[in-house]
């Protein structure tokens, strides 16, 4: 669906997106993670055809999005960052009147609108003025809008940026609801909303593509990390030895010893094997294992490993 | 067309949507009315020259002129800088309509209020009309020069509301061209030259509205101010451009 190729923006010498190449697939929902100022925006203008970028490309179902732009933008709805709207028309006002220059024809608008002020739950500020909605439906309108025409994609900048709880949870459900029919792209620098949300996850740093792959992926670890926190009733020293014959184990740090029981957290870059070798390590040696707990690697975690690494190569999978 | 359409409608609606539309038409109609009732009072006295008050009216005043310049740019001054700076022209230019379309829905949005603030006054015509006979070929011509000197001077505003993203400023820049426009058909009477008085006629808007509002049409004045139009308008579409590029 979205073939994006060496993708550069350079503002004088800065470079805001760095070939920067992936692909969508269609009905792909992916999520674009990075720091704010990582070059999200950009990425997504590009893609848009709101910027036109200083060197690469982008096709969407194999067409160029600068020789074909019009074409192009027919096919996406776009949500742009902070949501802009026009402050004094009203709610329907403004849903014909981005109808009308998507080309909806006359007779199918008033049905069309209706239906995406419905799927979006915004029927009932329909006929107030824009500028004195609340955010919240607010960004509801700017979804409506991105949905009119129906296009096949959907780009999403920050959708959930500046909602309360409990409207970022109905955004989201909203969201994943349109990824049934809908290949969408949605920027985000909030972690728990690429896991909510996305089945993929490009990861967006100084205007490098760092990481590209599942959420699962991310979780598994790519500076290497799940961890091992364990207790064995026996001298630290003991307990040490024992620990540093079990394969996997990249580093083991001691944390307290009490009662007669040392604690470690062992780290251990790929292997889920690692517990089980562990007990059995203990069980020869004679030594009881009296705590054995998992930790998983947080997406925080794996995203600033990720992201306070210098070379991209280090971590691309 | 249809996005044509639909941006020049929407450019409308949102005109009246603002305190300052009615401020811009209600101290139009007060003041020109106001000065229309001079021009009539004056050419009633016993003893006065004889000429037809609208060929003055659209001709003969500097009010005419401070009213071009100063209604012109509060017309055109939202139009670009507004979508800039609430970031809505981002969706304007990533909906599937092109930038040549966007200008000119602007820009016809922009002479259809032009226009709508021009209405009224063919009152004063209907006025005139039923205290004596009015020859309407001159009117009609006057109309014709109010129509060309608006398109120019929209499309300077046009221009400049597009290379600001402060509507204050668009308008100061416009204010500014559009003086400076007048001043040429000053230094038209002033010039003693004749090489230079010669060139400085060819641009002389003051001259060319006294000319239509006689019922002279001179095809020059019409060309130029078409020219100067479309000169605009194509500098209004870079500065669109320019943005894809920022």
């Amino acid at each position: 669906m979205i073939d994006v190729r060496d993708l550069v923006k350079r503002w004088g010498d800065k470079e805001a997106v760095s070939h920067v190449s992936f692909t969508v697939g269609r009905g792909e929902i992916v999520g674009f993670l990075g720091p704010n100022g990582a070059g999200k925006s950009t990425t997504l203008r590009m893609i848009t055809g709101y910027l036109r970028p200083s060197a690469g490309e982008v096709f969407l179902d194999g067409r160029s999005v600068s020789q074909d732009s019009k074409a192009v933008r027919a096919m996406i709805g776009y949500l742009p960052e902070n949501n802009p709207l026009y402050e004094d028309l009203r709610v329907r006002e403004y849903l014909e009147f981005r109808a009308a220059l998507k080309g909806i024809p006359r007779p199918a608008r008033a049905k069309r609108i209706q239906d995406v002020l419905e799927a979006c739950e915004v029927t009932e500020v329909a006929d107030r003025i824009v500028g004195t909605c609340s955010k919240g439906y607010r960004q509801r309108v700017g979804l409506s809008d991105a949905l009119l025409a129906n296009p096949p994609l959907l780009i999403l900048d920050e959708p959930t940026v500046g909602l309360d709880p409990g409207q970022v949870v109905h955004t989201r459900h909203l969201i994943k609801q349109l990824a049934a029919d809908h290949t969408v792209i949605l920027s985000t620098h909030i972690l728990p909303e690429v896991e909510a949300i996305c089945s993929r996850t490009l990861i967006l740093h100084q205007g490098r593509l760092l990481f590209d792959g599942t959420v699962a992926d991310l979780h598994r670890g790519l500076s290497g990390a799940g961890h091992v926190l364990c207790g064995v009733k026996a001298a630290r020293e003991l307990a040490q030895t024992c620990i540093a014959s079990v394969p996997g184990v990249s580093q083991t740090v001691f944390l307290e010893e009490g009662g007669g029981v040392a604690r470690f957290r062992l780290t251990a870059p790929g292997g889920t094997e690692v517990p089980e070798a562990l007990f059995r390590a203990c069980a020869q040696a004679n030594l009881p294992l009296v705590e054995l707990t998992t930790e998983k690697v947080s997406l925080e975690e794996a995203f600033l490993s990720i992201t306070t690494r210098e070379s991209a190569q280090e971590v691309l999978v | 067309m249809r996005a044509v359409l639909a941006i020049a409608k929407k450019e409308i609606l949102s005109f009246f949507f603002t305190p300052m539309a009615y401020i811009v038409v209600a101290s139009f109609l007060v003041m020109n009315g106001f000065i229309f009732s001079v021009i009539v009072a004056a050419l009633s006295q016993p003893g006065s020259f004889s000429a037809s008050p609208m060929a003055i009216f659209f001709g003969g005043t500097m009010f005419f002129w401070i009213y071009m310049i100063l209604m012109a740019p509060v017309v055109t001054m939202r139009l670009g800088a507004e979508e800039r700076k609430s970031g809505t022209l981002e969706t304007l230019m990533t909906a599937p309509v092109s930038d040549v379309e966007v200008v000119a829905g602007k820009y016809l949005g922009a002479l259809a209020l032009y226009g709508a603030i021009w209405l009224p006054t063919l009152l004063y015509g209907w006025i005139l009309s039923r205290f004596s006979p009015v020859d309407w070929g001159p009117v009609w011509t006057g109309y014709l020069g109010v129509v060309v000197v608006g398109m120019f001077f929209l499309a300077v505003g046009l221009f400049t509301s597009f290379a600001s993203r402060n509507q204050v400023v668009a308008a100061i820049m416009a204010f500014g061209v559009l003086v400076l426009l007048i001043t040429l058909s000053i230094l038209s009477i002033l010039a003693t030259d004749p090489f230079w008085k010669g060139v400085l006629e060819y641009v002389d808007l003051w001259g060319a509205m006294q000319n239509f509002a006689r019922g002279m049409v001179d095809s020059r004045q019409l060309v130029y101010c078409l020219s100067g139009t479309g000169l605009f308008l194509a500098l209004a579409y870079q500065a669109l451009q320019a943005r894809r590029w920022a």
